[in-house]
């Protein structure tokens, strides 16, 4: 019988450790797709994709759609790059928590839940998708983004009260100041560059330690004059030290430039060592390194449930955390006309990341708390009766502990931008990217029609995160 | 137990579908505190009610001799919300169209788009159907709107009032016939 039991118990825990597990954080896991994306081999990353069709339907479809609309986006096949970054909106919209998965996350580990997204990166799918109308010149569409993520920003600060949280962004305002611009739309768009000043002066400098680009001070100030706002116009000149600003009326085009430079933080697990005390009707997880201390409450638990928790006495949670991939390129400055401008920092796609997973450790490491705790008291229960099934369980519960890993990892590092002025007709730009004194260029030729607002992303996918990926000096994408 | 108990609970939650309802457009429901469909009736409502009691609107189609005709002008948004005046707007010009206080000629937008039908008409259409240039008719007043906001927060607590206000000018005298303005005030608390 006891035979019996146990080799029942080697094939359940061969199944489940097969079913919730693999050593592989959500990176490891993507190796292939991952080496020919970050070497911008973008038919091979993409035919990877492509032939793993079951992506789309699993717990990880939105970061197959997101990535797939990436990758679509670089090949500049905008259209087909919208169908994935809508099925990824659409996935966004109707999420709702499968309470049956979070159970099992409690028994096994948080991968059995399917991935939601992280706030910025819901954010982040709406400028691609954005960016892809304006590129192809659809600014009608490209306003239904501007909508939609205006409503996202609303949700996101009715989220978090906190002012030190993530909760406004800067960064996604500017761009719809520039959507509503290249619909000439100036009373919103000045609107849109009002609001991203403010989050630049009271959130991004003060979190992030990001300062307001100071194009969007010309931005607001022409979007002033342009709606009739003149009391706003001389106050923000006086405010900025601008008294001699003057809006120009150029006849001629503009060529609205994003560069984005390395490849957004990876996620990888991080073991954090908890030592338990405990008091009358109180159990405590201290972490001593982390100054940290959760208290867990044993009313109404049974006898035998209080027992187990007694009898642990130090236990390993898993906790994701943020690996950040250093920028290979420093600065980029772009020249045209015989003049040189630089391009400016206007979201840090990495800092935020991580901002995003720190203002909500608390919740996370609970969670993975109460997983470890229930896993422990199970095991405890089991092993009293049958050792053997006790000591699988044990087991298992060690396989299964694992953090959730999974994130949107083909995001930029950083956003920069800058605005070409530039002649009707057919002009010439350089785009200088500076790695340590040295530098790369890339030259660029337009044809643009008066008053055309064009818009032009160049992506810089170097790295300088060395345990994944080695990086040529030629691995970037238009 | 407690397990058993967890997952029986985490079964039946999940069992729960999403719902949809349709509810009466003139439900007022106030979820965020922010500019909602609830003001944009209400200013529309209030707007209309002032033109449609006014003597001196009644007093300018009276000089006029005739149904005095509107064009939309500017609405300025000087809020920090991206409020569509489009919202209320166009509910105060069907209570315009259909009170007959006025008529409505098209405005800059959709002006063009006829300009260019016509134009497309002289050269494509059967001659006894083309529209003629030169037949538009002129407006005599332009309705011109501003929206402001003044925002007060403390803590979990904020205040805000919107303003909204719309007039109508003579085209030829600059003169103003008619002027109304709607304030909405809310305490929001979080």
């Amino acid at each position: 019988m006891c035979f019996r039991r146990s080799k029942i118990a080697k094939v359940v825990a061969i199944a489940v450790v097969g079913l919730t597990t693999s050593c592989a954080t959500y990176y490891q896991t993507n190796q292939s797709f991952n080496q020919d994306f970050e070497r911008g081999n973008l038919e091979s990353a993409l035919a990877t994709l492509q032939s793993d069709t079951k992506e789309a339907n699993s717990k990880r479809q939105f970061l197959y759609f997101v990535n797939k609309g990436l990758v679509l986006s670089m090949m500049s096949r905008y259209e087909e790059s919208n169908d994935y970054f809508e099925k990824a909106f659409l996935f966004g919209e109707d999420y709702r928590r499968n309470y049956l998965n979070e159970a099992a996350s409690y028994l096994t580990n948080p991968n059995v839940t399917t991935y939601r997204g992280e706030d910025h990166e819901h954010l982040m799918l709406l400028y691609y998708k954005a960016i892809n109308y304006l590129k192809v010149g659809n600014t009608e569409a490209a306003l239904v983004e501007c909508r939609r993520v205006n409503i996202r920003l609303q949700q996101l600060s009715d989220r978090y009260q906190n002012e030190n949280k993530f909760q406004r962004d800067a960064f996604i305002h500017t761009l719809m100041g520039l959507i509503y611009e290249a619909d000439k739309d100036y009373n919103n768009a000045f609107i849109a560059y009002r609001n991203a000043v403010t989050i630049y002066e009271e959130d991004y400098e003060r979190l992030f330690s990001i300062a307001m680009p100071n194009q969007i001070k010309i931005d607001l100030l022409r979007t002033a004059w342009l709606s009739g706002f003149t009391d706003e116009f001389e106050s923000y000149k006086a405010k900025w030290n601008m008294t001699d600003f003057e809006v120009s009326q150029t006849a001629g085009a503009e060529v609205i430039f994003f560069w984005h430079n390395g490849l957004a933080p990876v996620k990888a697990e991080w073991g954090i060592n908890f030592v338990i005390d405990r008091r009358d009707n109180w159990v405590y997880f201290h972490n001593r390194e982390l100054g940290i201390s959760f208290p867990f409450s044993l009313e109404g638990y049974d006898k035998n449930e209080k027992d187990g928790l007694a009898s642990l006495e130090v236990f390993r949670v898993a906790f994701p955390r943020y690996l950040e991939r250093p920028q290979y390129f420093q600065g980029a400055t772009i020249s045209a006309n015989g003049s040189e401008q630089p391009l400016m920092l206007l979201e840090d796609v990495n800092k935020i990341a991580f901002k995003s997973l720190q203002q909500r450790m608390h919740l996370e490491l609970s969670k993975a708390l109460i997983r470890v705790a229930l896993k422990k008291v199970t095991e405890h229960q089991v092993k009293k009766e049958d050792k053997t099934l006790g000591s699988v369980l044990g087991v298992i519960n060690a396989i299964t502990e694992k953090a959730d890993t999974r994130n949107w990892q083909t995001l930029p590092h950083s956003i920069y931008y800058t605005r070409v002025a530039l002649p009707p007709g057919q002009s010439q730009i350089t785009l200088k990217l500076n790695e340590g004194g040295r530098e790369t260029t890339h030259d660029f030729t337009y044809n643009l029609t008066k008053g055309q607002i064009l818009f032009h992303t160049f992506t810089s996918l170097e790295s300088r995160y060395p345990n994944y990926g080695a990086f040529g000096a030629n691995s970037y994408r238009d | 137990m407690r397990i058993v108990y967890f997952f029986i609970a985490a079964i039946l939650i999940s069992s729960c579908a999403q719902k949809v309802s349709r509810i009466d457009p003139g439900q007022q429901i106030d979820l965020s505190g922010r500019w909602n469909d609830s003001d944009s009736r209400q200013v529309a409502e209030k707007m209309t009610a002032e033109l449609l009691n006014s003597p001196r609107y009644q007093e300018y189609a009276k000089e006029l001799g005739k149904r005095p005709t509107i064009i939309v002008g500017l609405i300025r948004n000087r809020t920090s919300e991206h409020i569509d005046a489009n919202n209320y707007i166009k509910k105060f010009e069907v209570a315009i169209f259909n009170s007959n206080v006025a008529d409505l000629v098209e405005s800059e937008t959709f002006r063009d788009k006829l300009r260019e039908e016509r134009a497309q008409q002289q050269d494509f259409a059967d001659p006894a159907t083309i529209a003629q240039w030169g037949k538009e008719v002129g407006a005599n007043l332009m309705l011109f709107g501003e929206m402001t906001s003044e925002t007060d927060v403390l803590n979990k607590q904020s205040v805000v009032n919107y303003i909204t206000t719309l007039f109508l000018t003579d085209m030829e005298t600059n003169k103003r016939v008619w002027y109304a303005q709607h304030e909405i005030k809310k305490h929001i608390r979080k």
